[in-house]
């Protein structure tokens, strides 16, 4: 909870104006769903569950994502290994790298981001 | 052996052979059919090498009856997409494999290592093979749950780390002061001490509201009597461990500005906290009700703290529910409205 509040920051002073929470993934499915998303960092462990459908529900709709997790590297498994991953605890720096090489767009700014941990 | 139900000549002729043993090898014998260690003999000089004797402890271990397992090969058992090369070659002199992943009568998965000895004739022919297995599926099933523990706790403890983080950076965000921030991260790692330290008795399973309240609030109350200026009203409910430590957090917050600005900040104030269990169009919700009275005229802050930042989002995302904070002039009231999901009934 307080880990959630601290990434709010940290987007908050990159600049990102518009962020939104999921704390399952009943709800991120649904927001991903409905809502355009520039980037979006996903918790492998959503609410005591694995989080891959959400992470194949950002990628049928483009939207590039990070996973962060506590299981470190190898935590990350049904066929996302490739993705970037940001292992906890992480500081704003690296969030920031991460972030910057999401985007595919290199003058492209974060504005909305989902945040699912 | 009990079952006298051979199928075939061939069978019969094994079994003869293994009463001219008995005549032979008296007490071996015995020990073969009563040792707990799982073993069968194999005929060599048939293309399969199929089971002529096979022990009480084998047939324990597999499930099967003995005359579901003579004349068959050991191959049988091995579980579907096991190779049938994970079994030692027979035609090498003593071998061994570990591990091998069986099937037992009822499905179920079993692993055991398979030693082989061949026994030969006095011309030096091998005429059968010994095998003996060693059921490893205990230590199997242990090293994995190890295994398991060992991640969970990484990722616990990694989750910690970033909570700790978490309490520094917004310590630092909202002061300057090098001693309220000091006291801000002290406090706040110390109730999510006590959330761990609840946790770690209930061995990660989860709290009873009531010892979470206890535990969360219990550092305000050992002090001038105001263990009997709160109240605790609702049925037994047990949290997960995701809201337990939550609320934790939650309960620090809304205990420390009480004691700070509200109503343990003066001689009369009381906190009364109470819950029902409500059912609802969208399922069953718990709503908490946190209401401080007889403390000093509130007056709604000009700008929202952290506190209220924790509970009105972090709770209330957190836990998926709604989390309202209203500062009425005789006291602040906190409602915390999640899905019962997060609580689970009888605890």
């Amino acid at each position: 909870m307080l880990v959630l509040m601290a990434i709010e920051d940290m987007l908050a002073d990159f600049g990102c104006t518009s962020i939104t929470v999921a704390g399952n993934i009943e709800k991120a499915l649904a927001l991903v769903n409905s809502e355009p998303f520039d980037l979006a960092t996903l918790d492998v462990n959503l609410d005591g569950q694995r989080s891959y459908a959400v992470a194949r529900a950002l990628n049928l709709h483009g939207v590039p994502f990070a996973f962060s997790t506590g299981y470190g590297e190898h935590g990350v498994g049904d066929g996302f290994g490739n993705r970037p991953v940001l292992n906890k605890p992480f500081n704003q720096t690296q969030l920031f790298e991460i972030l910057k090489g999401l985007l595919a767009d290199p003058k492209g700014h974060p504005s909305s981001t989902l945040k699912a941990a | 052996m009990s079952d006298k139900t051979p199928k075939d000549q061939e069978q019969k002729a094994a079994e003869s052979e293994v009463k001219e043993f008995k005549k032979d090898l008296g007490p071996f014998v015995i020990a073969g059919e009563t040792t707990r260690m799982p073993m069968v003999f194999t005929d060599a000089r048939e293309a399969d090498d199929p089971i002529i004797f096979a022990n009480d402890a084998f047939l324990e271990l597999t499930g099967y009856e003995r005359d579901e397992v003579l004349a068959k090969d050991l191959t049988f058992l091995l579980a579907p997409g096991t190779a049938k090369d994970a079994l030692p070659d027979l035609d090498s002199e003593p071998g061994e494999t570990n591990d091998i992943h069986f099937c037992h009568k009822d499905g179920s998965d079993f692993w055991a290592d398979v030693f082989v000895h061949p026994v030969k004739d006095e011309e030096g022919t091998v005429v059968q093979h010994f095998m003996s297995l060693v059921d490893t599926t205990r230590h199997k099933t242990a090293l994995r749950n190890a295994a398991t523990l060992i991640d969970e706790l990484n990722h616990r403890v990694k989750n910690t780390l970033a909570t700790v983080q978490s309490i520094v950076t917004q310590a630092v965000r909202n002061s300057s002061d090098p001693e309220i921030v000091r006291e801000s991260i002290e406090m706040r790692i110390a109730a999510l001490s006590r959330s761990h330290d609840l946790l770690g008795r209930e061995k990660y399973d989860g709290a009873g509201l009531h010892d979470l309240l206890g535990e969360a609030l219990a550092p305000f109350s050992v002090t001038e009597g105001r263990a009997e200026r709160f109240t605790v009203e609702g049925k037994k409910i047990r949290m997960t461990p995701k809201a337990t430590l939550a609320l934790g957090i939650a309960f620090n917050e809304l205990a420390t500005n009480a004691v700070k600005y509200g109503a343990f900040s003066n001689e009369t104030g009381t906190i009364a906290i109470s819950w029902t269990m409500n059912e609802e169009p969208d399922g069953r919700w718990l709503c908490l009700h946190w209401r401080e009275k007889d403390g000093p005229k509130v007056t709604p802050p000009t700008r929202k703290g952290f506190g209220s930042r924790v509970l009105e989002q972090g709770l209330a995302h957190e836990l998926n529910g709604k989390v309202k904070l209203n500062y009425a002039p005789d006291g602040i009231i906190c409602t915390i409205h999640v899905p019962a999901p997060q609580a689970m009934l009888d605890g």
